[in-house]
C-alpha cells in the first residue's frame, strides 16, 4: 500500500492520501522550503454527538464528555502528552469543538518521535476513578472562563435559542453539573466508538516525508475492526426556538449576533455552496459593499463587525455579529436590507468584486502549515474534496450565487442575540 | 535565510526585503517609531486609522476597498504597538502574489503604489483632514478602547502594566488616553503626519515573491532626503522600593491574577534570547515551572503563563484563578519564582525550553507575519539577527546566563481582578 498522489492545477498544490490497512486515513501535503510540519489527527466526535448506536446499542453520553475525553487522552500511564513532546521540542495542543475532536503538534525537528507521541496518545486510553475526578477542577475553570467571555457567550446563546432539539444548542464543555455524571466507564465507551482508526484521520503539511510517515504509522498503528458508529440527532424544525435573547455581561459596549437558521437536511454542505454563501455574505456586507458604508455612516458598527456561516449535520445558520451601540437598530436595518436583497439579488458588479476578492482569501488560507493541514482535515470531515473551492471557485456565476440566496437569509426565522453592559457599573 | 538584503535610503530609514516563493501572498509594511509622548500618543494612533480609510486617489472608505477587493481582497491595515517607551505605527499591507493573478496583474506593485499614496498624499481639504473621516474613526478608536475591558484576561494584564508603570511613558498605552482621543483637533493631527513622515525612524520591510528594487526605489524617492535621528530612550527600572497591590472587583465568575516584575534590561541579543529562555522555563510553556506546579499539580488556576517584554524590562505573569484560590495561588507563583532565582532549574526544564524557543523561533520563517513581526521587534537595537541566527545561539545559552538575569527579578505589582462569588 502507498501514497496516492492527487494534484491541483491552479495554486500548483500536491497532495498524497493514504488509506492504511490499521483502518486510518491519512493525507500529506509536502510543501517546499518550509521548515515546520504540523499534524492534525482527529475524529468525528465533537459535543453534539452525545447520542450514537455503537455496534447497535444506543448510547447517551452527558453534555461536555467528547472535550472531557480529550483532556484525558492527553494523558497516559506515564504521564501526560506535553512532558512528552517536551523532549521533542514540538508545540502540542489539542481542541473539542461541536463535532469534532483534534489532537495536534507542530515541529521543526525530530518529526518522527512527535509523530510516535501523537500515535500513542490517541491509542492508549488510560481513565481511572481518580484521573477522571481529578479533571473536574480544571475543567470546572475552564468553563468559568468562557462564561464569562462575552464574544463566546453571545454565540453559545444564539445557538441556544435558534435550535430546538439539535444539540448544537449545547455548550461544548458542559456544565459543572454534566461533567461531575462522566466515569471512566463513559469515556471507554466513547472512545472506542469514536476513536477506532477507521472513524479517524490525520493529516499533515509542511515539512513532510511520505517515506518516514507511511514507516512509522506501520510501526505504531494497531489494525483496527471497523466499528459501526453512527451519531443521533433529533428532528430540529425549520423555526427558530426564540427569536430573541439577552445577556447582562460587564463589557464596555453592547455586543450582538444575530442568526437566520436556514434548511440543514442530514449532511454537510457542498463546497460549491460555501462558496456562493462565502461570495453573496462579501458582496452584501464586506467592507467594499454600499451595507457595510451605510452602517459605518449610522455609526452602528466598527471593525468587529463581520459574517459568519456554520454548518455541520442538522444546522446551517448565517450570523452577523459584532460590537453595537445599538443592537436592535442595527439588527433592523440588516433585516430590511435582506429584504431588499431578496428583492433586487446581487448586482454583477458587486459579484465580480466580491468573487476576485473570495479567491485572494482562499490563497491566503493555504500558506502557513498549519492552516493547510486545517483546511485539509476540515475537508476531510466533512466528506468534501480537498482544496475543492480552488478548482471550482472560477466557475462560480451569479446566478448561482443569486439561486443560493433563496435558500438562506430568512427575515421570517432569525434570532437576535445580545449581550449588554451590566447597569450601574462603568470601567474607568 | 536567502535573499534578505537590508539596506539604509538614508539615516533613520531603513528597507529590508526578503525575496520568498514560498508563499502565495505577498506582504509590505511601513513602521514608523516615536518616542512616546502624552502630547501626541493618541494622534499618532488615531492619525493611522485616518490615513488607512482614504487618500486622494480613493477618497472614501468604500472606494478605498472596493480597489482592494480588485486586489484580490488586499488587506490595508494600521497597528499601533509599544516597543519599550517608544509608539510603533505600522502600516501593512499584503495580497496575493503575482504568480497567481487571474487577469497576470502585479498586486505587489499596485499596493506599494497604494502604501505610499496612503502615507504621502492622504485626503486633506484646506489642509485638514476629511472631517467625516476623523468622526468616524475617532468613534471606532474610542470604541477599541473600551472594548479592552471586555475581555477580562487581556484587561487584567493591561491593568496591571498601567499601574505598574505609572510614572513612566510606558503606562500612556498604545493609543493614549481615552480624553486624549475625545480632545484631538485637525491641527493636532495634521501635525502628527508632518511630524511622522519627516522625523520618525522608519522600517519598511518587504516580503514575498517580488522584485523589491522597484518599491525600494519608490521609498527612496520619498524619503530619500529626509534623514532622521530620534531621541528619547526607555526608562529601565531595577530597584523597588516596595511592592504595590491593587485589588479591583467585578462581575465576574473567574479572578484574574497578575504579577508584574522588573528585570535587568537584557543589552544585547545574546540576553534576549536567555530572557526568553528563562520566560519560557518559568512559565512559557506546558511543561514549564508555573504550568505545571501551580496548575497541574496544585490546581490553583485554569491557565498561568509568564512572558518577557525584553524592551522594557519587565516580566508579567497572569492567572485565571477562582476568587477563594488568589491568596494560594500568588504564594504559589511566587514560590516558583523563587526556586528559579535560586537557580533551581533541572535538565529537563532547561532541555525542554530550549527545544521549545528553537521551535518558536524556526516556526517563525514559515509566516510572513511572523517574520515581518520578528524584525520589527528589534527596531531600537542595533544587532539584527534572523530568526535562524536566534535559534543558533539558544544552544549555547547556559544556565547562569538565565541565573544571572533571573536573580534581577524584582516583584513590583500585585494586580487582582476580583469576582463576585
Amino acid at each position: 500500500m502507498s501514497f496516492k498522489e492527487i494534484k491541483e492545477e491552479r495554486f500548483g498544490i500536491t497532495y498524497y492520501e493514504l488509506h492504511h490497512s490499521s483502518g486510518l486515513t491519512i493525507y500529506v501535503c509536502p510543501q517546499e522550503g518550509f521548515r515546520s510540519a504540523y499534524a492534525v489527527i482527529g475524529t468525528n466526535f465533537g459535543s453534539m454527538n452525545a447520542e450514537f448506536i455503537h455496534n447497535g446499542n444506543k448510547i447517551t453520553v452527558p453534555d461536555g464528555t467528547a472535550h472531557y475525553l480529550e483532556h484525558k487522552l492527553f494523558e497516559s500511564e506515564e504521564g501526560d502528552a506535553f512532558s512528552q513532546y517536551a523532549k521533542t521540542g514540538a508545540s502540542a495542543n489539542a481542541y473539542t469543538s461541536f463535532d469534532h475532536t483534534c489532537y495536534l503538534f507542530s515541529c521543526t525537528e525530530r518529526f518522527g518521535e512527535s509523530l510516535e507521541i501523537l500515535f500513542d496518545l490517541i491509542q492508549s486510553p488510560y481513565f481511572t476513578p481518580e484521573t477522571v475526578a481529578k479533571e473536574q477542577g480544571i475543567i470546572g475553570q475552564e468553563i468559568k472562563m468562557y462564561d464569562d467571555s462575552p464574544d463566546w457567550r453571545v454565540t453559545m446563546n444564539l445557538l441556544q435559542s435558534m435550535y430546538q432539539k439539535h444539540p448544537i444548542n449545547k455548550d461544548i464543555a458542559g456544565t459543572v453539573e454534566t461533567i461531575a455524571e462522566i466515569t471512566p466507564e463513559i469515556l471507554y465507551e466513547c472512545y472506542h466508538s469514536y476513536y477506532n482508526l477507521n472513524n479517524m484521520v490525520l493529516c499533515i503539511a509542511g515539512n513532510a516525508d511520505l517515506g518516514l510517515i507511511e514507516e512509522i504509522a506501520d510501526k505504531k498503528l494497531k489494525i483496527n475492526e471497523a466499528v459501526q458508529t453512527e451519531s443521533i440527532f433529533p428532528d430540529e424544525p425549520y423555526e427558530v426556538g426564540k427569536s430573541y435573547v439577552e445577556q447582562s455581561l460587564p463589557v464596555a459596549m453592547p455586543m450582538m449576533a444575530l442568526g437566520f437558521k436556514e434548511e440543514a437536511g442530514k449532511g454537510f454542505a457542498s463546497t460549491k455552496e460555501l462558496l456562493c454563501s462565502s461570495i453573496l455574505l462579501e458582496a452584501f456586507a464586506g467592507e467594499g459593499s454600499a451595507l457595510y458604508r451605510k452602517l459605518l455612516d449610522k455609526k452602528l458598527i466598527n471593525s468587529t463587525f463581520g459574517t459568519e456561516y456554520m454548518e455541520g449535520k442538522g444546522y446551517r445558520t448565517v450570523i452577523f455579529e459584532g460590537e453595537t451601540a445599538d443592537p436592535a437598530a442595527l439588527s433592523r436595518i440588516l433585516k430590511e436590507e435582506i429584504t431588499l436583497l431578496h428583492q433586487q439579488g446581487i448586482s454583477q458588479q458587486d459579484f465580480e468584486s466580491a468573487k476576485r476578492c473570495t479567491y485572494g482569501r482562499l490563497a491566503r488560507g493555504l500558506d502557513a502549515p498549519s492552516s493547510v493541514a486545517s483546511s485539509m482535515i476540515g475537508a476531510a470531515f466533512a466528506g468534501r474534496k480537498l482544496f475543492e473551492s480552488i478548482e471550482l471557485i472560477a466557475d462560480i456565476t451569479l446566478e448561482d450565487v443569486n439561486e443560493r440566496l433563496k435558500e438562506q437569509l430568512d427575515v421570517q426565522n432569525c434570532c437576535l442575540s445580545v449581550i449588554k453592559g451590566i447597569e450601574g457599573i462603568s470601567q474607568t | 535565510m536567502n535573499g534578505f538584503m537590508r539596506k539604509e535610503i538614508c539615516e533613520g530609514v531603513v528597507f529590508n526585503s526578503i525575496v520568498d516563493h514560498r508563499f502565495r501572498i505577498g506582504r509590505l509594511s511601513v513602521t514608523l517609531l516615536l518616542p512616546l509622548s502624552r502630547e501626541t500618543a493618541a494622534a499618532n494612533a488615531l492619525l493611522s486609522c485616518v490615513l488607512t480609510r482614504s487618500c486622494q486617489k480613493y477618497p472614501d472608505f468604500t472606494s478605498l476597498n472596493r480597489k482592494l477587493n480588485e486586489l484580490y481582497g488586499a488587506a490595508l491595515y494600521p497597528m499601533v504597538r509599544r516597543i519599550g517607551d517608544f509608539q510603533a505605527i505600522t502600516i501593512s499591507a499584503s495580497g496575493l502574489d503575482d504568480r497567481y493573478t487571474l487577469d497576470n496583474e502585479s498586486v505587489s506593485s499596485e499596493l506599494a503604489e497604494l502604501l505610499c499614496a496612503i502615507l504621502c498624499e492622504p485626503k486633506l481639504i484646506n489642509g485638514h483632514f476629511d472631517e467625516e473621516d476623523v468622526e468616524q474613526e475617532r468613534r471606532q478608536l474610542l470604541e477599541d478602547i473600551d472594548a479592552e475591558y471586555n475581555e477580562k484576561r487581556v484587561y487584567a494584564v493591561n491593568r496591571c502594566i498601567e499601574k505598574m508603570c505609572r510614572d513612566e511613558l510606558f503606562a500612556i498605552g498604545r493609543y493614549g488616553t481615552r480624553e486624549d482621543v475625545v480632545k484631538l483637533t485637525q491641527e493636532q493631527l495634521v501635525s502628527a503626519w508632518k511630524n511622522l513622515l519627516e522625523c520618525a525612524k522608519i522600517e519598511i520591510t518587504m516580503l514575498g515573491s517580488a522584485d523589491p528594487e522597484k518599491a525600494y526605489q519608490r521609498f527612496a524617492e520619498i524619503f530619500g532626503n529626509k534623514p532622521r535621528k530620534i531621541g528619547g530612550s526607555t526608562k529601565i527600572i531595577t530597584e523597588v522600593p516596595e511592592v504595590k497591590h491593587i485589588v479591583e472587583t467585578d462581575e465576574i465568575t473567574q479572578s484574574k491574577l497578575v504579577l508584574g516584575y522588573r528585570c535587568a534590561y537584557p543589552k544585547d541579543q545574546r540576553q534576549i534570547v536567555a530572557a526568553s529562555l528563562m520566560s519560557a522555563i518559568l512559565g512559557g510553556t506546558p511543561t514549564s515551572k508555573l504550568f505545571s506546579n501551580v496548575r497541574e499539580k496544585q490546581s490553583l488556576c485554569y491557565y498561568c503563563a509568564s512572558r518577557v517584554d525584553t524592551e522594557k524590562a519587565i516580566l508579567l505573569i497572569d492567572s485565571g484563578v477562582e476568587t477563594e484560590n488568589i491568596g494560594k495561588a500568588q504564594e504559589a507563583i511566587i514560590e516558583q519564582v523563587e526556586l528559579l532565582k535560586n537557580g533551581r532549574i533541572t535538565d529537563d526544564e532547561m532541555l525542554s525550553a530550549k527545544l521549545a524557543v528553537k521551535n518558536a523561533y524556526i516556526s517563525a520563517l514559515d509566516s510572513l507575519m511572523s517574520v515581518q513581526a520578528f524584525y520589527i521587534q528589534s527596531i531600537l537595537r542595533t544587532e539584527h539577527l534572523s530568526p535562524e541566527e536566534a535559534a543558533d545561539i539558544v544552544e549555547s545559552i547556559t544556565r547562569d546566563e538565565i541565573i544571572d538575569l533571573a536573580a534581577s527579578m524584582q516583584l513590583d505589582t500585585v494586580f487582582s481582578l476580583v469576582g463576585n462569588e
